[in-house]
């Protein structure tokens, strides 16, 4: 009984201390000026939503929402999209072959951003394309292919080999099995992968920090820019806050097992 | 079977591989152009050749090695305390309790928090006057501590927090690894009244070996490259105490717009990380593994 307590305990202690930043961020941007600042703090107010009616009105922050959108989403399908047809020749290949591929691709994952996106930045500057939309799409469709790959090999290789052989033994085409056998197969997977590239593409900030310019700010630049005014204005900063948030822990948590699985895909079987 | 089966799938992946292959490698080449050229966006004089002169300037840059030995310190920090207290906690919740998919659930959360608003939050809860912390600390009786602000704390600030933001990722690794063990062993050892630190050390541990080696290894590849926490949270200060390597050439290469020196810092980490890695994965790796 003692230990059935101590255990709930050490348990409770453990979640506070994992979401109590994420309770502050949400309590915040439900408080008013004077309940957000109150010593001691206040846990029961009532809440207001003025925070989110500014925020909701700011066109810096809309802007934002309408680029981190695009920008996500367009390069989450180009890479899903590519790399479900790569990894599907991928995975028919000799254990040797499939080595060597694969360890190139995690080779891509680990070089640190910063030595390409100088580069990146230099030449685009140059050729005048800091601001355009297309070239983050690009870069993150770049970054993500191989994040992708790597994610889609371990679905691809759970589907029984017998499924494709049939396939060739019935006479369809290389095309054909891949797109009407194997494809609906991994369904699953792509929507997890593809989820996944949204999540880390809407989340990332180096790159946008670099590489986009006034018309192309996603979210996470667009925050830190409120940051500057006189005095940080806590209120409708984690108004916003939330609702950048939010959407993605609730992306994350719909393919949980598959969140843990993509960031060590490659490097551990599971 | 196999002759059938191996050519007419190749056509699938290899002109992406080339694809990422070409970009890589000219992005890779444009990258050593840059270290042995002088290109700023400041000067006025022409592009020069300077050989390896930006790497002499390298070794010679006080605030370029304080900076790595900065990101070492980061590095080895962050790393060990997260896989120690994500075993450990992976360790505690390896058993049957109401409510263990919600807890596994809501364990994912800091790792899929805006990097950027866990920055925010995180500089708000150690702000010296209207932060949580130090409210805490005050009902305990501890005098106020200026987190962000002491150049002596601010490194340990951040890493409290890139230790709550990545812990559960070894945690949630772990818990995995802990649920496809093989239970009976840990059972017979039980039963034969080994006490529970012995279990654990003797045969739970060794198992995981391979899982704590992998977390070890990613979470190392990501802290050399932490950036956003920092960025958001001290921007480096203050008086560059919490300035890493990472951020050193970020503020080369967009304050000072030096940007063949920014490239020479980067390659410096790129070739460190490796190192790094290569280190790790020769002594932590259990044998037969890669």
């Amino acid at each position: 009984m003692v230990r059935k307590i101590l255990f709930f305990l050490v348990l409770a202690i453990i979640l506070f201390v994992t979401l109590y930043p994420v309770y502050w961020v949400i309590t915040t941007s439900l408080k008013n000026l004077r309940d957000a600042f109150a010593m001691p703090p206040v846990t029961f107010f009532s809440p207001t939503l003025e925070n989110y009616a500014k925020i909701l009105n700011n066109a810096a922050f809309l802007k934002g929402f309408a680029n981190s959108m695009l920008i996500s989403l367009t390069a989450s399908v180009l890479a899903v999209a590519v790399a479900a047809v790569a990894s599907y020749g991928i995975v028919q290949q000799s254990a040797k072959r499939r080595q060597s591929i694969e360890g190139f691709v995690i080779s891509l994952r680990i070089a640190p951003a910063i030595l390409f996106v100088i580069p990146t930045y230099y030449v685009s500057m140059r050729m005048g394309l800091l601001n355009s939309h297309g070239l983050l799409i690009a870069v993150y469709a770049f970054i993500n292919i191989p994040f992708a790959i790597s994610l889609l090999v371990t679905f691809f290789e759970e589907v029984p080999k017998e499924m494709r052989e049939a396939g060739l033994m019935d006479g369809a085409s290389e095309y054909r099995v891949f797109w009407h056998i194997i494809l609906p197969v991994v369904r699953g997977g792509l929507v997890a992968t593809f989820i996944l590239c949204v999540l880390f593409t809407w989340n990332e900030f180096f790159i946008a920090l670099i590489l986009s310019g006034r018309n192309t700010q996603t979210l996470p630049v667009t925050i830190t820019s409120f940051l500057t005014f006189q005095g940080i204005e806590w209120g409708t900063l984690t108004a916003a806050a939330t609702l950048i948030m939010l959407p993605m822990i609730v992306l994350g948590m719909l393919v949980q097992g598959t969140v843990v699985r993509g960031m060590s895909a490659g490097s551990v079987k599971g | 079977m196999q002759t059938i089966s191996r050519n007419p799938t190749r056509i699938f992946y290899w002109p992406i591989i080339a694809l990422l292959a070409a970009i890589g490698f000219s992005l890779l080449g444009y990258a050593i152009w840059l270290c042995l050229h002088n290109v700023s966006l400041t000067s006025t004089k022409g592009t020069q050749f300077v050989g390896l002169r930006n790497f002499e300037r390298l070794i010679t840059d006080w605030r370029g090695l304080q900076a790595l030995w900065r990101t070492f310190l980061f590095v080895v920090l962050a790393t060990s305390i997260e896989v120690v207290l994500g075993i450990a906690v992976a360790l505690f919740l390896d058993q049957e309790f109401p409510g263990k998919r919600l807890v596994r659930s809501l364990i994912l959360v800091p790792m899929i928090m805006t990097p950027v608003i866990a920055g925010l939050t995180w500089r708000f809860l150690f702000n010296a006057q209207s932060g949580m912390i130090n409210y805490w600390l005050s009902t305990l009786g501890i005098a106020p501590v200026d987190w962000l602000g002491d150049p002596s704390v601010a490194l340990y600030a951040v890493l409290v927090a890139d230790i709550w933001q990545w812990t559960p990722f070894v945690v949630l690794l772990a818990m995995a690894t802990l649920e496809n063990l093989p239970k009976d062993l840990v059972e017979a050892a039980r039963m034969d009244g080994a006490n529970e630190v012995r279990v654990v050390w003797h045969i739970i541990l060794p198992m995981l070996r391979r899982t704590l080696a992998v977390a070890a290894l990613i979470r190392a590849i990501d802290s050399v490259k932490a950036f956003d926490l920092f960025y958001i949270m001290t921007k480096g200060g203050p008086a560059l105490s919490t300035e890493t390597q990472n951020l050193y050439g970020y503020t080369v290469a967009f304050t000072n717009f030096d940007i063949s020196y920014a490239m020479t810092i980067a390659v410096l980490l790129t070739v460190v990380t490796n190192v790094a890695l290569l280190l790790l994965n020769r002594f932590a790796m259990p044998r037969g593994n890669r």
